[in-house]
């Protein structure tokens, strides 16, 4: 659906990102990650025709002629807000109007949506008497209105409560499973994990990981073991296969390396070691998220690897 | 041209069913009314009001007296009150005076008035009039001949013989064929101008609250200005409309003269060219600065200047006025700020037309419109997504020049 290729975008001279690649596919979910200035909306900006990119390409498929189909793109932008002074009614189907799709079919989808997110009847009620989460749904509305091929979401769940939250979730999964291709980007880790199909990791304006989002699991998502029990640092660190020890009174988290067996590791452990209680799983993306952004180079090893 | 159109329609709409907007078109006329007619109901207090005059006379001239002030505005009254009596009197009466003239009047020439406080205060010059018949009497007693008594009586009087070739007052009627037409197009740019005013609020607003992007996601900012000038513009005519439907029978009623007659000729289109392209520059003006501004309450200097250029034809009014073919009004009408409103008003008052200089100046206003559209369109894609903060003028210069 949207192919974007070695984008490179810098202010003054400033390089904000640089040879950005990737691809948001027909019915997936594609999420953009990274920390604050790490250039996601620089780079949805750059894909929507709101910048201009210094260098790099970006190709709309299914699409004839050169130029951004807007008609065909859905966009809710970070710095999102309504007309004030204005019916939702109107406003949605002025948005509607815009992206030239028929006025009484998005009449009756800004009816049916308005419904399911708990608006019903919100339809002739003046923007500013809206609170602001319901202002989020309205808006969320206007990116969906006129069906688009292509949904970019900067940011859909910033300000959000959790029902609202689960609320957006599933409409994009839903919207994801009806073939509209999806580009997310968000810093909440937590719900990409359980959302994206692929994700593309971004730091200081280049990629960092791109990949399908169990690979990358896989790939950088080490194994972690955490032990509550009085064990000393020093045994902890003479364990075999242990790379980095977080201790913090009676817990304490061991990194473990790459490609170990958590079965044969967990057999091979010392009698001596005091465990009350133990857990071993992968390291969470929000961790990987965390390290990436706090350059705590957990997983430089891999990266390197990997590049 | 579509999606500026698509603009320009919702911007009406919205305006049109805004409460606030709504009381603005209706009240902008009725102000209009209220400070054109308001002066002549006080004042049609004042002229109904007639000073009363009593004169107490011993010589016998009463009817001359009376005949000489047949001009104002007296009731005059034969009496033969005291002084003391009239002193007393006036501290009751409104408006009113006592003359007293005796044999000693004539001999000394002077006249004692009594007035109070409620006289009105042109009586002591009208009352001069009295003097006349009084003169008279005083040549009369000196023994001239009547011839001599005639010469003296005369006096001597300056004669006007400055070539006034048009001596018919400020609104003859040739005049008012081009006054009318002249205020009609003022009316029309005040009205465009002040909505396009408007365009620097929708602009600015449009940033704060944070529709922008959505919006360019559907479009390009070209097509977002232009549709803003063009619907405010259209909401402008949509004011002279109603100022028009509820100003001229009012005026017309008032004025006792066939107003329509005299709009309708061939120099209201020039008029009306000229009002147009003034709106045009200053939507340019508006539409860019206000995609640089937070909002209102926080205009830097730089701002708050460009909202003052269009009252900079206020500058030229008293040297236009005074000379509307003169150095100051050739001046004004060059200078693509100041033009619009210079012309209207030079055009309004000069018999003959200037063509040449109205050629330049026109030609002056349309190339400096399409620089400023330029520049605002420029200024307008960057600052539009500027969210937060205002531009500074570098910063405004560095998007001019990008």
């Amino acid at each position: 659906m949207l192919t974007v290729e070695g984008l490179g975008k810098s202010f003054k001279d400033k390089q904000i990102i640089s040879n950005i690649s990737f691809e948001v596919k027909k019915g997936e979910i594609m999420a953009l990650l990274g920390p604050n200035g790490a250039g996601k909306s620089t780079t949805i900006r750059n894909i929507m025709g709101i910048m201009y990119p210094d260098e790099g390409s970006i190709t709309f498929h299914n699409s004839k002629g050169k130029g951004i189909p807007r008609n065909k793109i859905g966009y809710l932008p970070e710095e999102r807000g309504l007309y004030k002074n204005v019916k939702v009614m109107d406003i949605l189907l002025y948005l509607a109007e815009l992206k030239d799709y028929p006025l009484d079919r998005a009449k009756q989808r800004a009816l049916d949506y308005l419904k399911k997110f708990g608006l019903e009847g919100k339809d002739k009620v003046s923007v500013e008497e809206l609170s602001k989460g319901m202002g989020q749904k309205v808006q969320f509305i206007a990116a969906i209105i006129h069906e688009p091929e292509l949904l970019i979401l900067d940011e859909p769940f910033s300000g959000l409560d959790p029902v609202s939250q689960e609320l957006f979730k599933e409409e994009i999964r839903s919207l994801a499973a009806n073939g509209t291709a999806i580009l997310l980007s968000s810093h909440q880790m937590n719900l990409v994990e359980e959302m994206a199909d692929r994700l593309f990791l971004i730091h200081r304006g280049t990629r960092v990981i791109y990949g399908p989002l169990s690979d990358v699991k896989k790939e950088y998502a080490n194994f972690k073991c955490t032990i509550n029990g009085t064990n000393s640092l020093a045994l902890l660190e003479s364990l075999p296969e242990v790379e980095r020890v977080q201790q913090n009174g009676e817990s304490a988290v061991l990194y473990l390396s790459k490609h170990i067996q958590p079965a044969v590791w967990l057999k091979n452990l010392p009698a001596e070691l005091d465990i009350q209680e133990l857990s071993i799983d992968r390291i969470s993306l929000h961790e990987i998220f965390i390290d990436i952004a706090t350059d705590k180079n957990l997983l430089k090893e891999g990266a390197e690897l990997h590049a | 041209m579509r999606n500026t159109m698509k603009v320009a329609r919702w911007e009406i709409k919205r305006n049109l069913k805004n409460k606030s907007f709504i009381i603005g078109m209706f009240l902008t006329p009725i102000i209009f009314l209220a400070f054109l007619l308001l002066p002549d109901l006080l004042s049609s207090d004042e002229e109904a009001a007639t000073t009363k005059v009593y004169v107490n006379e011993g010589l016998g001239v009463y009817e001359q007296l009376e005949a000489a002030a047949a001009n104002t505005e007296w009731q005059m009254e034969q009496t033969d009150v005291t002084e003391q009596e009239a002193e007393a009197a006036l501290g009751t009466e409104e408006d009113a005076a006592y003359v007293f003239i005796d044999e000693e009047s004539v001999e000394t020439g002077q006249v004692t008035v009594y007035t109070n406080e409620e006289t009105s205060s042109a009586f002591m010059d009208e009352v001069q009039i009295l003097g006349g018949p009084l003169q008279m009497l005083q040549i009369e007693q000196l023994g001239l001949t009547p011839e001599e008594a005639g010469i003296v009586a005369q006096g001597i009087i300056f004669e006007d013989a400055a070539v006034a070739s048009d001596d018919e007052g400020l609104f003859s009627e040739s005049m008012l064929e081009r006054v009318i037409p002249g205020a009609f197009a003022a009316v029309v740019m005040l009205s465009i101008v002040f909505t396009g005013m408007a365009i620097f609020q929708s602009a600015s607003q449009e940033k704060k609250d944070k529709i922008a992007e959505i919006i360019l996601s559907s479009l390009t900012p070209a097509d977002l200005m232009q549709g803003k000038i063009i619907g405010y513009f259209v909401l402008g005519l949509v004011q002279v409309v109603v100022f028009i439907v509820i100003a001229l029978p009012v005026l017309i009623w008032k004025i006792d003269f066939p107003i329509i007659e005299y709009l309708l000729v061939p120099e209201l289109l020039v008029l009306l060219l000229i009002a147009i392209l003034g709106y045009l520059l200053y939507a340019a003006l508006f539409v860019g600065i206000g995609a640089t501004m937070a909002d209102m309450s926080t205009a830097g200097n730089f701002q708050g200047f460009v909202m003052m250029l269009p009252f900079s034809p206020f500058l030229f009014i008293g040297p236009v006025f005074s000379d509307p073919s003169g150095f100051f009004a050739q001046l004004g009408s060059y200078i693509p700020f100041t033009s619009p409103g210079v012309l209207i008003l030079r055009l309004s008052l000069l018999e003959e037309w200037p063509w040449v200089e109205i050629i330049i100046a026109i030609a002056v206003l349309i190339v400096s419109v399409w620089i400023f559209m330029k520049l605002a369109g420029k200024v307008f894609q960057t600052g539009i997504l500027m969210y937060g903060k205002n531009a500074t003028p570098g910063e405004i210069w560095k998007w001019i020049r990008a």
